[in-house]
């Protein structure tokens, strides 16, 4: 009996201890307030919400500007869910789902303790066309905004705001089932009503979120501090999104990489943004995995394109071979174990993914088919851009295409201008098959679909449809599916797409890359939130 | 130098070219970096022959995925996070001799070679390009003067008011995209000619202003006033009188510029505007290289120290043909730089 009695009380105990160290790594517990200090290996494109259009500009702005609706933040693919931010509740769709009406919350402010109206959602859309913002492709479809964006006068006659009530209304000229998507983007961001219509990167305009922008030195550096009408009342209306645990942050730019690593492993810098380079990334993933470093696995495609309306590859068992021959497990290892390979459309995180590969590395395979369509044109030329491994993921494409028997010429243009300046333009010569990646705006299939494969993405500038591939039928169903709200039936529809593309091989999709969260021994690395669309999320940051 | 304080005397008899032979015999150091020389064109010619007969593989060829028996182990050429196989020297029979160039898993001693091949080809003839156009544009400019002198004095002064490097830069950023068209002259951007092109051409005004200079001092020589008495054409003076007195000066500069003209291609194609990739240079080399330096640094080491040695001896070598060719140009050079008092007639 007594025995029993010990055992007990050691059982007790141990379930205790195991209860307090579970409260100890997802609890409240942990350090407040401090300086948060991190660096990024380049300044990003913007720091205006209407303007940027960058993963790097995106983190940092995540927990500043706040749209109407925002992502959840959590990990993986709980971050997908879309919540309410300045918002009351997510939008009624109503009018077959071409009016959206939502109410903004009552007394939420910005970080100048100005007000925050209405109207200023109307104002921020109508910023957004003044620009010229890389955004507006994503707000064509409210009624009255096509023809705002031409004239740049007048007003976006589909957007009705109360200031009174709060109530904004959005009518559409067609149902799009991503709207409710495009509402969580940082380019929906609430800014007051007269904030110039102009980069504000230099003097970011005031924030709705927990830290505002306070000291920007372009090139150099930004730090935030916590936004003082946060406290006062956005943080009790908006409770969707964290507080935060540090009072500042302070964020340097130290482009290169192994520095970044250095100042993380003696504790200088908290935290990096960029992934460590390919060197030192099995290393650094060996000794701090756990620890300090997670890898992170946003939703992205890499893939090659091949253009579908000239020679050799308007043939489509020359595209099938080119799918047998390239091999995502060399790809794998040129990526330095950084790649996940997948060969299909729909990255693996994304609503409506269902894994399947139509072509498994077979050269035996790819040279049989190539000899069977026996194309005439064998010369082509290959593109790729000169970052550190896509210029090798171009390399290697150009080999698999040499030793497939085309007389190859391989073009490696700097990344600045790889994209849409070359690559983008129909004017530039020889845009036969290349290399590109993809990263979602936001989890809804439709992100890939509609720019890289509906015809009616081919342009002439600015052209996401690589392979200018145009199939009515599958263009049909993108455009149909993109009316309807995003539901199970429809994720099987998508499922169905990837694979009718797949069967024409317009891409050669070969995997979606990893990034990675490195942190110092002083950040709980446990509590580091990394959302599928934002990244980092600044408000999860926390010293042990 | 170990030249002889007497050097450029010689028995009666002797042609210049033969005192100059002799000359350049006695300069030990220049004929040991010459043979340094002679045996780096003999590695890289060595190209073809190493890649089939040993490595049994081609410069862009690469191995992934595949394994190589070393010792008998085999080993990956990459491993599954990236990392290349470093040197296993004969251990594989002299594949993979000096390991791996990176992800893609080349040999790299095979990409060495012809890495050098393409380095020399280039530093030849953007030399040889530079050389023929400023040759002609000193004969044409020293000889006519006036507003010819000046016309092409000020055009290779505008080229020479860039910084070399950033016009090289500018150069084959530019013409990365479209390559070069002029004419029925039609170079594919990627190609070797463009780098070629570029690096013979920004180089012209550092050859052609001392030849012109060279020409302005010949033109008022006796023979020269004899040849127009004796009814010779200026083209007949410019190629048949003062090239020929050119020429000593045109082989020291020639072979200088060569070195200058391989270490101008290693700093473009470092910066990723000179040879472009599948191609490899030992400048781009040294540029694939310093990705990996932390893990593999003989990736840049390599190739670093045979630019290193190619532009020591072809410099050595260079100066002791200088000096061989035309004693009086060093004893001038060390009396431009106080180490002594300059002997005869300055040219």
């Amino acid at each position: 009996m007594r025995k029993l009695g010990l055992i007990l009380l050691v059982l007790g105990l141990a379930a205790c201890s195991a209860l307090g160290m579970t409260a100890c790594g997802s609890g409240s517990s942990g350090k407040e307030g401090g300086t948060l200090t991190g660096s990024y290996a380049s300044f990003p494109d913007y720091l205006d919400p209407a303007l940027s259009y960058t993963a790097e500009g995106w983190t940092a702005m995540y927990d500043t500007y706040l749209p109407l609706l925002t992502y959840a933040h959590a990990n993986g693919t709980d971050g997908n869910e879309i919540v309410p931010a300045l918002a009351e509740s997510l939008p009624k769709i109503t009018n077959g789902d071409k009016t959206y009406t939502l109410t903004l919350r009552k007394g939420l402010e910005y970080s100048d303790g100005t007000p925050v109206k209405a109207s200023d959602f109307k104002s921020s859309i109508e910023r957004l066309f003044k620009l010229n913002s890389p955004g507006t492709q994503f707000y064509e479809s409210i009624v009255g905004a096509e023809e705002f964006a031409r004239t740049k006068s007048g007003d976006i006659s589909g957007i009705e705001a109360d200031d009174e009530t709060g109530k904004i209304t959005i009518e559409l000229t067609r149902p799009r089932g991503t709207f409710t998507n495009e509402l969580g983007m940082l380019f929906a961001a609430l800014l007051p009503a007269g904030t110039p219509a102009k980069n504000l990167t230099a003097a970011p305009p005031p924030a709705t979120g927990p830290y505002t922008i306070a000291k920007v030195e372009q090139g150099r550096a930004w730090s935030y501090v916590r936004n003082p009408a946060w406290a006062r009342s956005n943080s009790e209306l908006v409770s969707e999104v964290p507080d935060g645990h540090f009072d500042k942050i302070e964020i340097s730019i130290v482009s290169n990489s192994s520095t970044q690593v250095n100042e993380i492993e003696q504790d200088e810098t908290q935290w990096m943004q960029t992934p460590p380079p390919a060197d030192s990334y099995p290393e650094i993933k060996d000794k701090y995995e756990g620890t300090q470093f997670r890898v992170e696995h946003p939703i992205n495609l890499y893939f090659f394109w091949m253009n579908t309306s000239k020679a050799p590859f308007d043939d489509l068992k020359v595209r099938q071979a080119v799918n047998y021959a390239v091999d995502s497990r060399a790809l794998e290892r040129i990526y330095s174990g950084s790649l996940v390979a997948a060969h299909q459309i729909l990255p693996e995180e994304m609503p409506g993914h269902e894994a399947f590969d139509l072509y498994p590395h077979s050269m035996a395979k790819a040279k049989e088919l190539l000899a069977e369509a026996n194309p005439s044109d064998r010369k082509i030329t290959v593109w790729t851009n000169d970052e550190d491994v896509n210029k090798e993921a171009g390399v290697y494409y150009n080999g698999v295409l040499e030793e497939l028997g085309f007389d190859t010429t391989l073009k490696v243009i700097k990344a600045t201008v790889y994209f849409p300046p070359v690559i983008g333009s129909k004017k530039t010569p020889d845009l036969d098959t290349g290399w590109f990646d993809w990263y979602q705006d936001y989890p809804h299939p439709n992100d890939f679909f509609q720019p890289l494969l509906s015809g009616e993405s081919i342009a002439p500038v600015f052209n996401t449809n690589f392979a200018q591939i145009d199939v009515p039928k599958l263009n049909e169903k993108i455009a149909r599916l993109e009316q309807e709200q995003l539901g199970p039936e429809q994720e099987t529809e998508y499922a169905e797409l990837d694979r009718e593309y797949m069967e024409l091989a317009p891409l050669v999709p070969y995997g979606t890359n990893t990034v990675s969260t490195f942190v110092d021994s002083e950040i709980d690395l446990g509590k580091v939130i990394f959302n599928l669309t934002f990244g980092q999320d600044l408000t999860s940051f926390q010293l042990k | 130098m170990a030249s002889e304080p007497n050097a450029e005397s010689g028995p009666a008899g002797a042609s210049p070219w033969g005192l100059a032979l002799r000359r350049l015999r006695r300069n030990r150091v220049a004929l040991a970096f010459g043979a340094l020389l002679v045996l780096i064109v003999a590695f890289v010619l060595a190209a073809p022959l190493w890649a089939e007969q040993v490595a049994e593989t081609g410069p862009n060829r690469g191995h992934t995925l595949e394994k190589i028996e070393v010792d008998g182990q085999q080993r990956e050429v990459v491993d599954v996070e990236g990392r290349p196989i470093g040197p296993v020297w004969l251990g594989a029979g002299g594949k993979f001799f000096l390991g791996a160039d990176g992800r893609l898993g080349r040999d790299e001693m095979v990409r060495l070679m012809y890495g050098g091949r393409a380095s020399l080809f280039i530093g030849f003839s953007a030399t040889l390009l530079t050389t023929v156009l400023a040759t002609v544009l000193a004969l044409l400019a020293g000889y006519y003067g006036g507003w010819v002198d000046s016309l092409i004095s000020r055009v290779l002064d505008t080229i020479w008011a860039f910084p070399v490097l950033l016009l090289g830069i500018a150069l084959g950023i530019a013409l990365a995209l479209g390559g070069l068209k002029i004419g029925p002259l039609e170079i594919p951007s990627g190609s070797i000619w463009i780098t070629i092109l570029i690096i013979g051409g920004v180089l012209v005004p550092y050859m052609a202003r001392p030849l012109r200079g060279t020409v302005l001092s010949l033109r008022e020589k006796e023979f020269v006033e004899a040849a127009v008495a004796g009814g010779a054409g200026p083209l007949r003076v410019m190629f048949g009188e003062l090239l020929p007195n050119l020429s000593s000066t045109i082989i020291v500069f020639f072979t200088l510029g060569i070195a200058n003209a391989m270490l101008f291609e290693a700093a473009l194609s470092f910066l990723g505007v000179g040879v472009q990739p599948p191609d490899t240079s030992w400048g781009s080399m040294v540029g694939d290289g310093f990705e990996l330096i932390g893990s593999s640094p003989l990736l840049t080491i390599l190739p670093g120290t045979m630019i290193f040695l190619t532009v020591l001896s072809v410099n050595v070598f260079g100066d002791g043909l200088r000096d061989a060719l035309d004693p009086r140009s060093k004893v001038l050079l060390e009396a431009h730089a106080g180490i002594a008092e300059p002997e005869g007639t300055p040219i």
